[in-house]
Formats: structure tokens, sequence, C-alpha cells
């Protein structure tokens, strides 16, 4: 029997609480009813006035009653080291990790074993956090999210800093959405309600599966993550598939389609594998759960037997991204989608 | 993480000070996933029935406090943030404010989150009736 564990990431609720249907309570209650056991938390979108409440008792407790009442462990605190908060520079090192040593502590408070950090939080901010991050019990995450993937150039930078420093307190949060066969579904419908042609949706479609089959060309490490984006794009045929729809008269909205086919990537499972050592907490990214509990784009049963291949023992945490191709058009309802999810992530953890 | 509402349909309306209209004020969420500090807000830029607002005009308030675009540049006070989901009131300096009918409004919101590397500009639009 396998140890996966299943959370929910708070971040699936955005179109409920911001339409004030859900608020934080009610998006824990909502995480329990799907038989998930963890919540994973964005502070700063669900908590008002951050971080000052989070510092108080009266929160607090409040945090915990709800936990305790809905039965939820916590996952991963999602943090955002807001480093160019001020438009005339970067926050000098110092500041920086000590925001970051802010985070942990914040993260420590509400109970979380992990903070997720993104791809922007500089090297030495990370390496010089390290020494708190382990008197405070809180693993320090990278986010792996495409165009970024797991056994890459960008990812040995990283792998040489763990191995030089020895940590245990750092390593990877991979997101599901480096496992996509295809573009997803409600992308590509937001494109046609938007009037893309259907002879510039194939040439897209077919660059992407063009793209898997040829293996993606990866990222470098670069701190400049225009220039290497970029890069990566060009490397994986950007320009050529451009052209041709420009070539077949396409519009605004065949080439916003085109560009939106680099958020998506196609990563061997076998990475996980690899890499099992540095995993302690996973972002199930999904974008359209149909009926039948399959996923539009993820490959949810082969990335989650590499899951159990590897013995994994930490949480995979449902994070719902199709909100944003349907809300201008209509009603989105995580709800449904989360419970969706988590019943595919059950049946393929257990079956 | 576009394609939000973020007008309150309910709250364009003109501004009286001491008997007097002095402007006309509306009501927006950010069109983002979390709350924000108001110095990342890099912009706001308005357009009423074709005519651009002048940036110095425009006054930002939230939780009961009033800041200039250029003094939001500043502001990180956890008090006073941009919150998830919660509507900023937007006032435009304008004597005698909107006549009365239908107009249209344009705004846009440019948000740098640092991780990013670029900022978001996403241009809001709505019809109102004063």
């Amino acid at each position: 029997m396998s140890e996966i564990k299943r959370s929910v990431s708070l971040y699936s609720y955005q179109d409920e609480y911001y339409d004030g249907k859900l608020d934080l309570e009610g998006a824990l209650r909502e995480t329990a009813a799907t038989g998930a056991t963890g919540v994973e938390l964005l502070a700063e979108q669900m908590i008002k006035r951050f971080p000052k409440p989070i510092e108080t008792e009266e929160f607090r407790e409040k945090w915990f009653g709800w936990l305790k009442k809905y039965n939820l462990e916590p996952s991963c605190y999602d943090a955002f080291l807001e480093n160019r908060i001020f438009d005339n520079r970067t926050l000098s090192l110092g500041e920086q990790i000590n925001m970051m040593k802010r985070d942990i502590r914040l993260a420590s408070l509400l109970g979380f074993p992990n903070l997720r950090t993104l791809v922007s939080t500089p090297m030495d901010v990370i390496e010089g956090s390290l020494e708190y991050a382990e008197k405070m019990g809180v693993k320090i995450g990278l986010e792996v999210h495409a165009p970024f993937s797991l056994n890459s150039g960008w990812a040995d930078g990283y792998m040489e800093m763990i191995n030089r420093t020895g940590t245990k307190f750092f390593g990877f949060i991979p997101d599901m959405g480096i496992f996509c066969r295809n573009i997803p579904d409600v992308v590509r419908d937001k494109a046609r309600r938007k009037g893309a042609k259907e002879e510039c949706i194939k040439i897209v479609d077919d660059a992407y599966a063009k793209r898997i089959a040829k293996g993606f060309v990866k990222i470098k490490y670069d701190l400049n993550l225009g220039k290497a984006n970029m890069e990566y794009r060009m490397a994986n045929g950007m320009q050529e598939m451009m052209d041709a729809v420009k070539n077949a008269g396409g519009g605004p909205a065949d080439m916003e389609y085109a560009g939106s086919s680099f958020t998506y990537s196609w990563s061997e499972p076998q990475d996980i594998i690899d890499n099992i050592d540095y995993i302690f907490h996973t972002h199930a990214k999904f974008y359209n759960m149909h009926e039948d509990y399959t996923e539009t784009a993820v490959a949810i049963p082969e990335v989650v037997d590499a899951f159990k291949k590897a013995g994994y023992k930490g949480f995979l945490s449902s994070e719902y991204e199709g909100g944003e191709h349907l809300r201008a058009d209509m009603e989105v309802d995580s709800i449904e989608q989360v419970r969706r999810h988590q019943e595919a992530l059950r049946r393929a953890i257990e079956e | 993480m576009a394609g939000r509402v973020v007008f309150n349909p309910q709250a364009f309306a003109n501004v009286e000070k001491d008997g007097k209209t002095v402007g006309f004020s509306f009501e927006t969420k950010a069109q983002y996933y979390r709350g924000i500090t108001l110095s990342i807000v890099r912009d706001i830029k308005i357009n009423i029935d074709g005519e651009d607002v002048k940036r110095e005009d425009i006054r930002f308030s939230v939780n009961g406090e009033t800041f200039t675009l250029e003094e939001m540049r500043t502001v990180i006070d956890s008090d006073y943030r941009w919150e998830f989901g919660e509507y900023a009131v937007v006032t435009v300096l304008k004597e005698g404010g909107l006549s009365k009918g239908k107009h249209h409004i344009k705004a846009l919101q440019v948000i740098a989150p640092s991780y990013m590397p670029f900022q978001i500009e996403s241009m809001n639009e709505a019809d109102f009736e004063i």
C-alpha cells in the first residue's frame, strides 16, 4: 500500500473566494469534503492584512481550530519572495534573506513543514536561509514549473548546491504541468471562442506533439528568466510555429494560442524517480477534469505510478488552474473540479 | 489569470465635496490571484469615453486611506494592501464630475509581481451609467 498522501492547494478555489462564495474556512471545509487530508495555503491570497494576523495568537487559534474541525494537516506554505517590492531597486541579499526567514517563520507558525519558493529566488538567498530553515523545521522547496524541468541544466545548478552544502532542507516541488501530453482542452476551447482558426489550432497542436516526440530542449540555469525563457522557446521551435500560424492567416487569437503552448511541457515521469530524494511535496496541477475522471492534459496515472515506484511519502496537492480559461465566458466550478481530481488521484494511488 | 470581472457595477458615481462635484469614483478588484502591496501596482491608466485621465488626478483608496499613484510606490504596510477579491476605490478628480447618462471606462492595471520576468498589464472595460 502506497504512503502517498493527498492535499488540496487553496489556490484551486480562487474563483469562489474572489466572488465571495467561499472564505478561508469554507475553502478548508471543501478541501476536507474531497477526502484530502492535507491543505496547502497561499497566505497572501486568503489571509487579509498579511502577514499581521499570522503573528497573533487569536488568528492561529482559529486556524488550528479549523484544521482540527476538518481533520486537515498543513502540507505546504506558498511564499512569494517580493524582492522587487520597490520599483527603484531589488532588495539587497541581506534584505532578501530576512524576507525568506520571515516567510519560513510564518510557515512554521501555521504548522507547515514545507515552504514553496519560486524560481526567481536567487541561490544565495536560499543558501543563506538554510540554517534557519533547519532550526525551524521547515523545508524549502523550489517549484519546478514549465518551462523548467528536473534532470536539466537548470536543475543541475541546484543539485550542485545541495551536494556542496549537504542540506536536507532544500529540494524540489514538481508541478505536474510539466507532464502535459497535449495542450489542455480548455485553452483550445477558449481560443475557439475568441475566433481562432481550426487550421492554426492544428499547426499549434502538431507543433506541441512534435516537441514531445523530439523531446523538449531543456531550459538553462540563468537568473535572467526572460532571456532563459526566450532561448528555451526558440530552441523548441517557436519561430517555425509562429511563422506557420502567420502564413495560415492567423490573427490575435491564433497567435495567443500558439504562445500559450509554451505554458505546458512534457518531462518523462522517470524524472520523478531519479530525483525522489529531493522531492518532499508536489503540486498536482490540473486544467480540466472530465466526468469520467480523466484529465485533459496531465498524465495522472503514469506520473502517480512513478511516485509509487519511487516510494514517495509526501503529498500530491491538487492545484486547479482551469478557471482562468473559463471565467470570462462562463461559471467556474472549482469545487467539482477538485472533487473529481482528488478521486482521480485516489484511484491512481490506491489501484 | 485574466478574465475576472473587476468592476463593482453598483459603484460608479460622482463624488461630492462641500456641496460641489469634484470628480467621480469607481470600485475595482485586481486582475491577479493574491493580495499585494500597493508598491507593486506600477500604474493605473484610465480612459473615460475616449479621453485619457491625467495620472496626477487619480486617487487610490484601500481600507479608508487614500494615496496618489506616486505615493503608492512606497506603500508596503500590511493594513493597506490591495486584498485578493476586495475592491479598491479609485477616484478621478474632475470638476463637475461626469454628466448624467451612459459612459464607457477603460482602466489598465499594471502589476509587477517580483517573480515574473514581465509586468502584468490588464485592460478592463465596462459600460456604466451615472
